[in-house]
């Protein structure tokens, strides 16, 4: 079993069921699998050798899931890259992962001009409109995106042989520190957890997904390969900035399901109209990339009272996912991100591999079929999380007697202040739960004689109003003293990594340069 | 009008393209279509709008229609305090 039979499969099932809608245009499954059957042919041609990195830039979501597939059919690893680039972020990835083709949106020229030659590896250029005339003094061939789709089958290219076994994807992740890493999965990597997310959820081919995470971060692509696995349909709807238009595409297209990180809901819960809509047909909520605060949950089930809703858990060396809190469970474990899926084992570990005791704080590690083969080229990184116990996330969080699971901090947030370790997550839920709260990050600066103290950043709803003592002192409902915030610092806005994770490290620099 | 229309490009120019002339801005280039802005830049926009124009920008009013480009912010905030 590979990825690319979800494609074919449900295309033989009913090749003209809707697999894409994006603006005005539909696609179906025959045509998504005309477009990677062609695509796979014309690699072919390049004469690129099996495993070869097929680089995909687009914000085209046709492109991008026709791309997919025909890598994959042409025997490719699919490396999807961020359209919130620079030439040099771009460069990089290209030439870290020696990607041999790259398929790209008009809209990226600048920066593939400025990325390739600093990306040799890279000879074969396909872009959405190539011109009349194709830059031939460059040391790559430009191609057209139409001629790639339709190339016709030709039987002395036999597509390459390819097992579960071998690498599908590789998914950059955006770290807070550091370059990005490459996560390499192979396709039984990917297929285990798109079957496991696909039972829990109950997804099935009448399923239509309003996807508005972008499919080169493991979220979205899990959206993607889930929903073609049972032969549903995308609504792609990926820039986030007028949620109404969302909200309105999601009624006009009866979608069923809605998947976000907590930015999102933020985003819908506080500047939209959401509360004006009503959706009969959206069975299910999905939230992950961070958790998600009680009083978010509470506001959510509160405008989709007939909505089941997911919160989950993962990584992108997981494939996605690694956790799930049942929606019967929202109300009773406020604040848990469940217990592992289908197929995956959690356990939470003290330093020396042993499981705490519940209630005390540990790191989770995961085992399953779904965790990556290790990242790509990057031999100590691999070793320093893939250990005999499974793989170390970096996540410190506590169960309680029943099993589920709730988040504490990443390991490298802890705050160290006087004999106490104190985990942020706890101090922003609190902060969250405020009414004048819109978000806040909680994190350590130094200090002389604490080694550090509690700095909260704090940006308020619009038009709300709110002094620091007033904070302090709802902490002070909640919390022991010690986990009261020596400082509160108003902010207009958190800065964040583009898959959403506050930078922790800018906001404390930010605050010592004052 | 054109006043309006020149001080909101100002903003975007220096806010969100922060005076580089790297990306061009036409008064009608979607916002949206060129990823100028962010989610999290509309917010800022609105802010920004509220506060310049004297202006209360509702929920239902963050639609691409009324904020999408330099000529479509202009034409809302001329509606909004004609």
């Amino acid at each position: 079993m590979l990825l690319t039979d979800y494609l074919t499969t449900a295309t033989e099932r009913d090749h003209a069921k809707t697999l894409l809608i994006h603006g005005d245009r539909q696609f179906t499954y025959g045509d998504v699998n005309r477009a990677a059957q062609g695509i796979a042919t014309g690699l072919l041609g390049f004469g690129l050798e099996p495993g070869f990195r097929g680089a995909l830039l687009t914000d085209d979501p046709f492109c991008y899931i026709a791309s997919y597939f025909g890598i994959q059919l042409a025997g490719g690893v699919v490396v999807g890259l961020n359209t919130q680039t620079s030439a040099a972020g771009l460069a990089y990835v290209l030439d870290d992962c020696r990607a041999s083709v790259l398929i790209a949106a008009n809209k990226f020229a600048r920066y593939i001009q400025a990325a390739l030659p600093q990306a040799p590896s890279v000879q074969q250029l396909v872009l959405a409109d190539a011109g009349e005339d194709p830059q031939d003094e460059q040391p790559w061939c430009t191609h057209s995106f139409a001629d790639l789709c339709t190339c016709p089958p030709s039987a002395a290219q036999m597509l390459p042989y390819r097992s579960a076994c071998d690498f599908a994807q590789i998914i950059y992740t955006s770290g807070t520190t550091g370059k990005p890493k490459g996560v390499v999965l192979r396709h039984a990597n990917l297929i285990a957890n798109t079957t496991s997310i696909v039972s829990y959820l109950g997804l099935q081919s009448s399923d239509r997904v309003m996807a508005v995470l972008p499919f080169f971060y493991s979220y979205g692509n899990s959206i993607l390969l889930t929903h073609v696995a049972v032969g549903g349909s995308l609504v792609v709807n990926q820039s986030f900035l007028y949620p109404n238009t969302i909200l309105q595409q999601m009624l006009d297209h009866e979608v069923t399901g809605f998947s976000g990180v907590p930015s999102t809901y933020a985003l819908l819960l506080n500047r939209s109209s959401i509360a004006s809509f009503s959706f009969p047909k959206l069975r299910y909520l999905t939230q992950a990339g961070a958790a998600m605060s009680p009083e978010l949950a509470r506001r959510l089930k509160g405008i989709f009272p007939a909505s089941a809703i997911y919160i989950m858990y993962g990584q992108t060396e997981a494939c996605a996912r690694l956790a799930y809190l049942p929606p019967e469970e929202l109300e009773r474990k406020p604040g848990s991100i469940g217990k592992g899926i289908p197929g995956v084992e959690l356990q939470v570990l003290d330093k020396d591999g042993k499981p705490v005791l519940p209630g005390e704080i540990g790191e989770i590690v995961a085992r399953g079929e779904n965790i990556m083969a290790g990242y790509w080229n990057r031999v100590e990184e691999t070793r320093e999380v893939l250990r005999p116990e499974g793989l170390w996330t970096g996540d410190l969080a506590t169960c309680d007697e029943e099993g589920f699971l709730y988040i504490v901090s990443r390991k490298s947030d802890l705050i160290k202040s006087g004999s106490h370790r104190i985990g942020p997550k706890e101090i922003e839920d609190v902060l969250a739960e405020h009414a004048a709260v819109h978000e806040a990050a909680v994190f350590g600066v130094p200090d002389e004689i604490l080694d550090e103290r509690i700095c909260a950043c704090v940006v308020l709803r619009p038009e709300c109003a709110c002094s620091e003592k007033e904070l302090k002192l709802h902490c002070k409902k909640y919390l022991p003293q010690y986990k009261i915030p020596h400082e509160v610092v108003f902010v207009a806005d958190l800065p964040k990594t583009t898959s959403g994770k506050i930078r922790k490290n800018e906001l404390r620099a930010t605050l010592l340069h004052r | 009008m054109q006043e309006n229309i020149d001080t909101i490009r100002a903003f975007i120019v220096s806010n969100f393209l922060f005076d580089t002339t790297e990306t061009p801005l036409e008064n009608d280039t979607s916002f949206l279509e060129q990823g100028i802005i962010d989610s999290t830049g509309v917010l800022e926009l609105v802010e920004w709008l509220e506060e310049t124009f004297s202006i209360k920008v509702a929920d239902e009013e963050l639609i691409p229609e009324n904020l999408d480009s330099v000529h479509l912010l202009a034409q809302f905030v001329g509606r909004k305090t004609s």
